[in-house]
């Protein structure tokens, strides 16, 4: 696998949506090639941090309550 | 197992119906909120959408087959009810076409000389989710299910009824934006020198 291949399937690899096969092969490539190991890091640190930042959020008790109170109150 | 034994169960089929839904739809309900608010924009309307989506999906509960994907399952009817209600009555134009914000996107790889320097770890949440929220429509949905939802490519084909080739685009399209505005802010805010080699 070439560097060109390897980021054609850099998000497919990153969201381990690969069959294991061709996953090896990226990883192949990534330890061969460091450039492309460091390109894949930074898209994968990207993701984690969009991932970990969005998703403190959550319900606001009072909503919580609210629609318990609706299902199965009302 | 002794048939007189106190075996806690529900007093009436309405009791274990609600019960089930407890037990399976409430766990979702910040994933539910999280996605609202990233589709609305507006914590008001966020609350409206997933309180109509809850009472959506308890009517509906009979047509949830067990064991299968609960989260994607609540998405489906919350996107629906955005798309047929909330949408339709606000209508609220997109912010951009959607090649306009793709020529917009071109990521400055140049001004990452050092890609250890990582500058969106000096990012704040506030500018993340703006970031997030000013994506066309149709990118931002596929990011927040896939990227912050973590569904996989073929729920999130699903919840958006598009083919999962569209998922991989918009997925594709979308990060590319997000990390495009987040380097511009980035810039404004000091944190790197534009066009550093």
């Amino acid at each position: 696998m070439n560097c060109q291949e390897a980021l054609h399937h850099l998000y497919e690899f990153l969201d381990r949506e690969m069959t294991p096969d061709d996953e090896r092969r990226v990883r192949e490539h990534l330890t061969a090639c460091p450039p492309c190991g460091e390109q894949f890091d930074v898209e994968e640190a990207f993701l984690r941090f969009v991932e970990a930042r969005c998703r403190a959020q959550g319900a606001p008790p009072e909503l919580r309550r609210r629609i318990l109170h609706d299902l199965f109150d009302a | 197992m002794d048939p007189a034994s106190p075996v806690p169960r529900p007093a009436s089929p309405d009791g274990a119906r609600r019960a089930r839904f407890e037990r399976e739809m409430l766990p979702h309900l910040d994933a539910l909120y999280r996605v609202a608010l990233r589709l609305t924009r507006r914590p008001a309307d966020a609350d409206d959408l997933v309180q109509e989506t809850m009472l959506k999906a308890y009517r509906g509960f009979d047509g949830f087959t067990p064991g299968t994907n609960a989260k994607g399952w609540l998405l489906t009817i919350l996107r629906h009810a955005f798309i047929n209600e909330y949408r339709r009555r606000s209508r609220r134009p997109e912010t951009m076409d959607l090649d306009t914000a793709e020529a917009l996107a071109a990521f400055p790889e140049e001004g990452l000389a050092d890609p250890r320097e990582r500058f969106f770890d000096r990012i704040v949440d506030e500018a993340l989710l703006r970031a997030v929220d000013e994506l066309p429509e149709a990118f931002r949905e596929a990011v927040v299910l896939s990227d912050i939802e973590g569904l996989n490519y073929q729920e999130t084909a699903r919840v958006l009824a598009v083919p999962v080739g569209t998922v991989k685009s918009r997925l594709f399209r979308g990060r590319r934006l997000l990390k495009a505005r987040l380097y511009r802010y980035a810039v404004e805010m000091g944190y790197v020198k534009k066009g550093v080699t």
